[in-house]
């Protein structure tokens, strides 16, 4: 039995749901997160990812853009951490704004992890390994 | 009175950036450091990752420029500060620093500033967009030359 979880485990490929409505962040983000073996859903905005997550659970982790039409990083987070079958998966909040209090805000909310741009490429490789589980690097930085 | 006058007044609102880990390089059009830090991130099938992050962005920015020139036009500044912060986060980590900071006050507009002062800026941002363009350009052409 523990055999067969453990292949089960090793065979189901981590999802990972990126909400941005910037396209550069969405592909930067989407870049790494495909480096790290995971199968990535995107959504163009708060609402698109709403409306993903009302349907679809099975996320390894979500990454969120803090500012988006709709609906905003903070409302998906406070819509995630009410839903039962979302409440377990880790959301990290990318963001431009420097800001003490909303970085607080996200994590009362229930955000795992916060982002602040801009960032390095090696932090963002790192926040999203320690997001989805995967702390050991499978790229080395040049 | 020269663009740099106008954007360096308008900077001393506030304190740009007090987490920039690349202060130094603040002033330029286009830090290539910053750029050229994703190059660790590229992948394996022959893709270039920074010309694709390029062209994305050369995308992009005209259509957020153009909303934040609608809504100074229209005095509809919730809409310039979503435009601002948007193209600000992209700037900043593409190293386009200078069109990063004129976001930034941009996106600190409320309406008790005067419309000739966010008219400036915008000026300024369309100035600064426009020689960043040619150095992502001309980085674009040497990556692929």
């Amino acid at each position: 039995m523990e055999t067969f979880r453990m292949t089960l485990k090793e065979t189901t490929p981590k999802r990972v749901l990126i909400a941005d409505d910037d396209p550069v962040m969405r592909h930067l983000v989407t870049t790494i997160v495909k480096q790290q073996d995971c199968e990535v859903v995107l959504a163009n905005d708060g609402r698109d990812a709403y409306r993903i997550l009302q349907s679809d659970s099975q996320f390894t982790a979500a990454i969120l853009d803090m500012t988006m039409p709709f609906l905003e990083g903070l409302d998906l987070i406070r819509y995630m951490r009410s839903e039962r079958r979302l409440m377990r998966i880790p959301i990290m909040i990318i963001t431009a704004q420097q800001d003490i209090k909303l970085m607080a805000s996200s994590f009362a909310a229930g955000a795992t992890a916060f982002l602040p741009k801009p960032f390095t490429p090696e932090q963002l490789q790192s926040a999203i390994r320690m997001l989805i589980g995967n702390r050991k690097p499978t790229r080395r930085a040049a | 009175m020269s663009f740099d006058h106008i954007a360096n007044n308008k900077r001393t609102r506030t304190d740009p950036f007090p987490f920039d880990p690349a202060a130094t390089t603040r002033d330029d059009v286009l830090d290539l450091a910053s750029l050229k830090a994703f190059e660790e991130l590229q992948s394996d099938d022959g893709s270039d990752l920074i010309i694709e992050l390029i062209d994305l962005y050369l995308v992009d920015a005209p259509q957020q420029i153009l909303a934040i020139r609608k809504a100074v036009a229209i005095t509809q500044w919730e809409v310039l500060r979503r435009a601002a912060h948007n193209l600000k986060g992209s700037s900043s980590t593409l190293g386009v620093n200078q069109v990063a900071v004129i976001c930034e006050e941009l996106e600190a507009t409320n309406s008790s500033d005067s419309s000739e002062v966010v008219e400036a800026l915008v000026q300024v941002l369309d100035y600064k967009f426009a020689k960043a363009r040619q150095a992502l350009t001309t980085e674009r052409q040497r990556r692929l030359s």
